[in-house]
């Protein structure tokens, strides 16, 4: 390598080196314009723009409370409503085609409807999340979402009786 | 257990995605070592 | 090409040092370890049964993701504070954002798994969902920006004034979840009480996976980092390689 031998001579040979601009080749045009910087770039402004629009319309009040329906604006009966509330003791029946439960948050308790078998760790006992519409005083739920606390403790054997206790559980005991 | 399946997917997909990525850093690195003189290495 | 310039080195001498190479060794022990303790070891949880376990693959992206994006944002900082425009601050600051994104992603990937078997969706737009997408988005955009060409100057400044506003969401996204109804449960070790409500061994296990998954982002962002300075002096040495045609062309027309 005799990369600073030739470091040196730039001024000697500066009359004989052409320095003028050429014509750049069509590789080097194309990393002038980085393409897929700019398509990623647009795909991130729109996707950046739905997920906004996604924050303001669903996730600022993602749910209403048992005791809030028609109480706290958003919240009216006859819209789409997202209701959250704990699953009643001893009120889960499921025919094989729909299920039925009683959900209840701050005294007020309300029956869901929901055509199919809640997914997710659902039981009795346990807060859940039903998307639907208020009619006749039912809830007619096409999803159900389970919404499971912070808190960690390991299953044993010993404390399956227990299990009333447990976070999820003290619901029940009130 | 039903959930297994999910269980072990999350752990291949987290060390699967990082040991690809780990793999493609290096590998581009090699590429451009090619040209780039030894001693112009800093951390070497 | 100039083939003068092509001096091969041993394989393994391109961005690794002996130290990376030690630290490779004690991350696989980690792994190893981290997916007994996670899979195996570790107890099931009351409620929500062996799902729990995706969890100390799930928590610990997250955290590093936020880590990667604060440290990206430091050194933007740097980038700008220090008279000098170190390239270094800003290299560091890229593939800091790459690793943050890459678990970023794989956090919310174990997430949305962890998701189907606890609540019953991969996914659903609550608030800390909707601002982890937004945060995610944002720093691939970042990505993208940093591949708009220029100079290295103008992609360092360009770069560092975006990552000094994108890490302001990071605040937003942990504390969704107290600033409104969420689905997705509250922190529980950094969260608003000092007490941890969780099982000593779960505790243990998560404090494993945060230490393995730093370890990870250390030798991942220390390559990362390497390989874009390769790129850069491949960039620079096309104005060489340009300077030293010209030379032999002038050359060749004295002889």
């Amino acid at each position: 390598m005799n990369q600073t031998g030739n470091d040196d001579e730039i001024g000697t040979s500066a009359d004989s080196l052409d320095l003028s601009p050429r014509p750049v080749s069509a590789r080097q045009r194309r990393k002038r314009r980085p393409w897929p910087a700019i398509i990623v770039l647009l795909l991130v402004v729109v996707s950046g723009g739905v997920v906004l629009t996604k924050f303001l319309t669903s996730a600022i009040d993602y749910y209403c409370n048992v005791d809030e329906i028609g109480a706290k604006s958003g919240c009216e009966p006859g819209r789409r409503l997202r209701i959250q509330g704990v699953v009643d003791e001893g009120t889960v029946k499921n025919d094989g085609v729909t299920t039925k439960f009683n959900m209840s948050f701050g005294g007020e308790s309300l029956p869901v409807t929901y055509d199919g078998e809640p997914g997710g760790i659902f039981k009795e006992c346990i807060p859940v999340v039903v998307h639907g519409i208020l009619n006749d005083g039912v809830f007619l739920g096409d999803r159900v979402e389970v919404k499971h606390s912070n808190e960690y403790e390991a299953e044993n054997p010993d404390r399956v009786d227990d299990e009333v206790a447990t976070a999820e559980g003290t619901a029940c005991l009130q | 257990m039903d959930d297994a399946g999910f269980i072990f997917a999350s752990y291949v997909i987290t060390f699967g995605l990082v040991g690809a990525y780990a793999l493609g850093v290096i590998r581009r690195a090699r590429k451009s070592s090619r040209e780039v003189p030894r001693d112009e290495r800093p951390w070497l | 090409m100039n083939t003068s310039m092509s001096k091969h080195s041993p394989r393994d001498r391109v961005t690794g040092t002996p130290f990376t190479r030690g630290l490779g060794v004690v991350i696989l022990a980690g792994i190893t370890l981290l997916i007994i303790l996670a899979i195996f070891v570790s107890p099931a949880d009351v409620n929500q049964g062996e799902s729990v376990r995706i969890m100390y693959a799930h928590v610990p992206g997250a955290w590093l993701a936020y880590l990667a994006f604060v440290v990206t944002g430091i050194s933007s900082v740097a980038y700008l504070w220090k008279r000098t425009r170190s390239l270094t601050w800003d290299r560091i600051a890229g593939a800091s954002a790459e690793v943050g994104v890459l678990f970023m992603g794989i956090s919310l990937v174990t997430g949305s798994l962890w998701g189907r078997i606890t609540w019953g969706t991969y996914w659903t737009w609550d608030a800390r969902l909707t601002t982890t997408a937004f945060l995610f988005v944002t720093y691939i955009g970042y990505l993208a920006v940093r591949g708009l060409g220029g100079t290295h100057q103008q992609r360092a400044r360009r770069s560092a004034v975006l990552a000094l506003l994108a890490v302001l969401e990071i605040p937003l996204v942990h504390f969704s979840v107290q600033l409104w109804n969420t689905l997705h449960q509250e922190a529980s070790v950094a969260g608003r009480g000092t007490d941890v409500e969780m099982d000593g061994l779960m505790l243990f296990t998560l404090f494993l996976g945060v230490v393995v998954f730093t370890l990870m982002y250390v030798w991942l962002v220390l390559h990362r980092q390497r390989s874009l300075a390769l790129d850069d002096m491949l960039d620079d040495s096309g104005l060489d390689n340009a300077l030293t045609a010209r030379r032999a062309e002038a050359q060749g027309v004295a002889r």
